[in-house]
């Protein structure tokens, strides 16, 4: 893990009411039940752990859009969290949290949602951000029993954490690692090719340019294509966070194997043809050399790596990828006229994904909808 | 906090079979409680914060991957992706049997569960049924063309509704009103006393294939009636925002449309065109996150709803009339546990053996092209032409089928490009990722290519016919699976009558020439690469096409159905079941709008039964 997640900078708070209505809709599907069964463990959790009677842990806290009633473009920096904590004795007097996005030695207190077993507070935290939080329940520090995200502190505690909307910053993946998956997604997506390139080039001058600040501020320009690497590294830390031991030991393995392959070059220099040629051999499901004993299935985590990029690549970009919508305005401009092998053009031809006309502003330009 | 514990109607479910009859009773003054296990999830006119719960992001209507852990069932152990809306199908699954009798879990058979139910992701495609698909007995009755029905099953199972077009039809036109929608009506077979259909908008440019292959085929075509408004809405109260000023920029054409919530009011969703204009009504009251677990009975009469309230602990309310519209799986289910849990309620809901029998969906399927131009297909909502042909007695007979089907483009279908790769070669939400995950060789150039090739490019025609009614197609409750409150879930059993294969068949190959004439302006030599039924799918017999009708079918004769005319429980005073659950037949069409219009009426009946 990289040591630079935790903020521990001291700010002021923004609280914010969110009503009970919204509470119970991000709590009731996946906190009320009666099943004790380890329904939701797929490899996740070690056994017995109680998250895994929860569908979906991974949605707490809740991330969500921010607006401040007047101007959603200046809002737009900021995510609401919701902190959701499920405790039914009625005897319970307070329920606080704590964390890296407020003064450590402020308490910020939850309220209880009139007759229900539901405690909740919501904060306005800026996006592109990872903080770590714990909930003080009867006066006593503990973990969110929910969250199945943890970080560790230098001093060996153990906090819940999370991280909110546009963040690059890689919290899952060791540096060679990103290095590593970097030239693996690179094979996978059509951005490395010349006109591919050259169009990212382009279009992220022009964003540098014109609009990085004022436009688009979390366009940020990646030493990856696209942000897919950052993708999957939000992806395994949270939604699909039972995919990271099939990243960790394949990489890995991976990153053994290139070498005995080209003892003289280190991974992240050798040429695009290695990539290449095991990726094709990882398709067959038998590259020289593989390590069988660790990862059964080559094949299986090539699919999943490819649906990763690809989802990565063209997905809403607060997920983490798509930087600047990068990957649309790509589909975009380079898809011809069927009949006259023509590119879209500003003037003279209309683009054929006006992604921008459905979403929201500053990343498209709707002039209704807020995100 | 003491809830109120006693109303005048309890109405379980607020979609397209719960809402209408809400709207109906609280404008007469009545007492209701509309339970709903899911969400309130708000467009963004009416959240505090001035946002919405639901978002344009791929991702939210296709979830990240979550693994099957139930033991025992085939496919424990597969990948699956499901909506925000969707319930967890480790929570909640739906069990369906297949081909080789082993048992699948499928998240098949669920619309959404929020407010709104599924008219809060569908497509909005709005038909009425035709009179013909009201009266299938009395037509088939005497006729000896009917072909691949060996054993005569038509005859002895189709079945007349016990009312007539006549009497819906006031109802349609009342719902259509209401919800607000758009669409025209010349070329329409079904006849309507009132038009209040808005102003359609400009079609997408890549429809005008399928317009052009209908022209050519004879097969005259109409603007699709969908559930989203584009003028001003009155009856809701609803505005259509900058639209008029600039048709540009905003207004309802988006690729978010199907299969997603509208984040703003367009969609005429239930929550905004029925309950959230009575919403301030001092006789409307809502419980979202309200799961009903079983009822309870008194003789004759339903006295207790049992729920689990939003922290899972147990609840009761009691009403003078329940309502009962969770969809028909889950509506005949609850019916199933209720009677598992009282001698009495079983022996009334169970006074013959036809609850959870005769359940159906629709033959559907169609065609898909990759069309000669490219087109921004991401502004859209959805459908743009729609054509009755075959809805047809002539058209009928000529082709020896049963009964009719109805043609429609879609035209938002894979417009996004996880949508394109997710349902790749996909055919239901089963297998989603399945084709392009085993197409490892799409990578770098070849997937530019295949985006090349695809993206923008793909029309599809699709149909909507009704499905042989057998009593052997049928919702249980499994043995052994149970949810996440210990309940046993739905169990389905089904599969395709020879004739429906054989409709399917026909009709396909109608919407392939669709393409085939369209494609080419009118010359039928345009290459269409895939048509067909959906029973030839993978995981045919688990698809439902989001329609999901019958088990506790209506009738005037109580050894032959589940529910009187007026969808009352026949050896009950006061359950009412007004989701899809009630149709003998599933009509030529997408159901919705006569789910709608069949709750507004029994709305009516439940006033004058004169029990509230
Ligand atoms: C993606 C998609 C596209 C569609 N497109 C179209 C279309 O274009 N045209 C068309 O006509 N139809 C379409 N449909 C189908 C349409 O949504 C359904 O026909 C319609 O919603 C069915 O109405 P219903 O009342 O039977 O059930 P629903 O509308 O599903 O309502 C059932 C409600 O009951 C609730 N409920 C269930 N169990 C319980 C319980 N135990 N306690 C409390 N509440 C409960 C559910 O949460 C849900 O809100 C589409 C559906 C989907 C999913």
């Amino acid at each position: 893990m990289l040591p630079n997640i935790l903020h521990s900078r001291a700010m002021p708070y923004r609280l914010l009411s969110r009503d009970d209505t919204y509470v119970l809709n991000y709590s009731t599907k996946y906190l009320a039940r009666d099943n004790t069964d380890d329904r939701h463990n797929y490899g996740q959790y070690a056994a017995g752990d109680p998250r895994a009677r929860i569908a979906e842990a991974w949605r707490f806290p809740i991330i969500d859009s921010y607006y401040d009633g007047q101007d959603y473009e200046a809002s737009y920096d900021f995510n609401t969290v919701t902190f959701i904590y499920a405790n039914s004795d009625p005897g319970l007097a307070s329920v606080a949290v704590v964390g890296t996005f407020a003064d450590l030695h402020a308490p910020v207190p939850l309220r209880r949602v009139a007759g229900t077993k539901y405690w909740t507070v919501t904060m306005v935290v800026p996006k592109g951000e990872v903080h770590t939080y714990k909930f003080i329940v009867g006066g006593e520090p503990r973990l969110d029993p929910v969250n199945p995200q943890h970080a560790t502190k230098a001093d060996g505690s153990q906090w819940s954490r999370f991280f909110t909307q546009f963040c690059t910053q890689i919290i899952s993946f060791e540096e060679w690692e990103v290095v590593l998956l970097q030239r693996l997604t690179e094979h996978i997506l059509p951005f490395r090719t010349t006109e591919g390139q050259r169009f990212l080039d382009l279009y992220y001058n022009y964003l540098d340019r014109n609009a990085k600040e004022t436009v688009y501020p979390h366009a940020y320009r990646l030493d990856q294509p696209i942000g897919a690497v950052s993708f999957i590294d939000k992806v395994v830390a949270r939604e699909e966070s039972h995919r990271l031991q099939d990243y960790k030991i394949c990489l890995e393995t991976i990153d053994r194997l290139l070498r005995n392959r080209n003892p003289y070059t280190e991974p992240s220099r050798i040429a695009m043809e290695f990539y290449t040629e095991l990726y094709d051999q990882m398709a067959g499901g038998n590259p020289r050399g593989w390590d069988f004993s660790r990862y059964k299935n080559p094949r299986f985590f090539l699919q999943l790596l490819r649906r990763h990029t690809y989802t990565g690549a063209f997905s809403h970009p607060k997920y983490g990828g798509n930087a600047g919508g990068a990957g649309w305005a790509y589909l975009a401009a380079n898809l011809p006229d069927p009949q006259t092998g023509a590119l879209p053009t500003e003037r003279s031809q209309p683009s054929y994904f006006d992604w921008g006309h459905a979403l929201e502003r500053p990343l498209g330009r709707n002039p209704e909808y807020h995100g | 906090m003491a809830e109120q514990d006693q109303f005048d109607v309890i109405i379980v479910g607020s979609g397209a079979g719960g809402a209408p009859v809400a709207h109906t009773l609280v404008s007469a003054g009545k007492y209701i409680l509309v339970l709903e296990k899911g969400p309130l999830f708000r467009p963004q006119q009416d959240d505090p914060l001035g946002l919405s719960d639901y978002k344009r992001d791929e991702l939210i209507s296709d979830g990240p991957e979550k693994i099957l852990t139930i033991p025992g069932l085939v496919n424990t152990g597969a990948s699956f992706y499901t909506s925000h809306v969707e319930p967890d199908l480790n929570d909640e699954p739906h069990i369906y049997q297949s081909n080789d009798s082993a048992d699948y879990a499928t998240i098949e058979g669920y619309t959404c569960q929020c407010v709104g139910g599924g008219t809060q992701h569908y497509g909005g495609v709005s038909l009425r049924f035709s009179e013909r698909d009201l009266t299938l007995r009395t037509f088939n009755e005497s006729r000896t063309d009917i072909r691949h029905d060996p054993n005569g099953d038509v005859k002895r199972e189709a079945r007349d509704w016990p009312i007539t077009y006549t009497e819906l039809e006031p109802y349609y036109t009342k719902a259509e009103q209401l919800i607000g929608l758009n669409g025209t009506r010349t070329n329409q077979i079904k006849v309507a006393s009132a038009d209040y259909y808005q102003k359609p908008l400009e079609p997408n440019p890549i429809s005008e294939y399928a317009r052009i292959g209908m022209e050519a085929l004879g097969m005259k075509p109409y603007r699709t009636p969908q559930a989203v408004i584009t003028q001003d809405h009155a009856p809701s109260g609803r505005k259509v925002g900058p639209l008029n000023q600039r048709d540009w920029e905003g207004g309802p054409k988006t690729a978010y449309v199907n299969r997603y919530g509208d984040c703003l009011d367009y969609k005429s969703t239930t929550w905004v065109a029925l309950l959230r204009p009575i919403a301030s009504r001092p006789g409307f009251t809502l419980r979202p996150n309200c799961n009903v677990t079983h009822l309870e009975c008194n003789a004759s009469r339903v006295v207790t709803v049992h729920y689990r309230d939003p922290s899972g602990q147990p609840a009761t309310v009691s009403g003078k009339v329940i309502v009962l519209a969770c969809s028909a799986i889950e509506t005949v289910r609850l019916l199933m546990l209720s009677a598992e849990q009282a001698s009495t309620f079983d022996s009334r809901i169970n006074q013959n053996d036809l609850l959870g029998k005769y359940f159906l969906t629709h033959c559907f399927g169609g065609a898909s092209a990759i069309m000669p131009g490219r087109f921004d297909k991401s502004r859209t909502i959805d459908s743009d032409w729609a054509s009755d042909f075959c809805g047809t007695d002539d058209f009928i007979r000529s082709a020896g089928l049963w009964a009719g089907a109805t043609i429609y483009n879609n035209t938002s279908d894979q417009a996004l490009p996880i949508a394109l790769a997710r349902t790749h070669g996909a055919t239901d939400l089963d297998t989603l990722w399945h084709a392009f995950d085993n197409d490892t060789s799409m990578v770098g150039e070849h997937l530019k290519d295949f985006l090349n090739a695809q993206f923008n490019r793909r029309l599809s025609v699709s149909f909507m016919a009704n499905q042989v009614p057998q009593k052997a197609n049928r919702i249980e409750l499994h043995r052994k699976v149970r949810d996440k409150w210990g309940r046993r879930v739905a169990y389905i059993i089904k599969s395709w009558h020879d004739h429906d294969r054989f409709l399917m068949d026909t009709i396909a190959a109608r919407c392939r020439d669709v393409l085939g004439y369209g494609g080419d302006g009118g010359k039928g030599q345009y290459p269409v690469e895939g048509f067909g039924g959906v029973y030839l799918s993978e995981n045919a017999l688990a698809r439902i096409a989001n329609h999901i009708l019958g088990g506790a079918r209506f009738g005037s004769d109580e050894r032959d159905s589940v529910l009187d005319k007026n969808c009352r429980a026949w050896h009950f005073d006061n359950l009412y079941l007004t989701d899809g659950c009630f149709m003998p037949t599933s009509g030529s069409g997408n159901p919705t709008l006569t789910i709608q219009a069949n709750a507004l009426r029994v709305g009516d009946a439940v006033l004058a039964s004169g029990i509230v």
